[in-house]
């Protein structure tokens, strides 16, 4: 898969919410359980993407937060 | 929408708080709402007397609020805030998940608190919000904070 400035985005935004080096983190990493990522983390991880691209994300998106890339899918559904 | 008081009030006493807000003496820090939007807004007032339980020790030869304190009235506004902008949550306790803080000045006694909590993103168990503190119309105080509502039986 190429990696877009997108992909890029949301790895740093989720990197800098999780207190994790960018560089090290696996896209495929499951943030809860690989990660320690609890559930405000991932709350504050989907109001920065709102933030960050400009959109809404509803609530039923946030169990799909799982990973890096699942990340990186859901806000590619939402940015025009 | 109904909620722990029917339905949504424009105001709230001090009464009617301690029927959103579990924080009693000498933690209550909200003595009257004075504006609701559900889900837009809600502005707290706090009156702050020389008398406060907390000036006897912060500091002893001068009394200026603890910003720790000042963080209890916006997380106490933002129970309110969620409270009314959600369905009846059931039996929960809310917990404090995140604080991003800036103090801009000190908050003496017999200074009013007007703390003003808006929404950033607010689910139905969760809420990231937006805190400005003001006293006669100056920042004393602004920043994000997060609120959980956990379950009771959870806890």
């Amino acid at each position: 898969m190429r990696t877009t400035n997108l992909d890029q985005e949301v790895k740093e935004l989720i990197a800098d919410i999780i207190e994790v080096d960018p560089a090290s983190l696996d896209p495929d990493a499951n943030l809860v359980e690989d990660l320690g990522m609890d559930s405000m983390m991932a709350l504050e991880i989907l109001a920065s993407l709102e933030k960050r691209f400009k959109i809404k994300l509803p609530e039923d998106e946030l169990p799909k937060i799982t990973t890096v890339n699942r990340a990186i899918e859901v806000a590619k559904k939402y940015v025009k | 929408m109904s909620n722990r008081l029917g339905a949504v009030p424009s105001t709230l006493d001090f009464e009617q708080i301690k029927r959103i807000i579990p924080q009693r003496f000498p933690f209550l820090m909200v003595d009257r709402v004075v504006e609701i939007e559900p889900g837009v807004r809600v502005v707290g007032l706090k009156n702050l007397t020389g008398n406060e339980w907390f000036y006897q020790g912060h500091f002893p030869k001068k009394a200026i609020t603890p910003g720790a304190m000042i963080c209890e009235a916006i997380a106490q506004t933002g129970i309110v805030f969620f409270s009314l902008s959600q369905p009846d949550s059931g039996d929960v306790t809310y917990l404090l998940g995140s604080l991003k803080m800036r103090f801009l000045e000190p908050v003496w006694p017999g200074d009013q608190m007007r703390i003003e909590v808006t929404p950033i993103k607010v689910m139905s168990k969760a809420g990231i919000l937006n805190a400005v503190v003001t006293v006669d119309n100056r920042t004393v105080a602004k920043g994000e904070f997060a609120l959980a509502a956990k379950d009771n039986e959870a806890l």
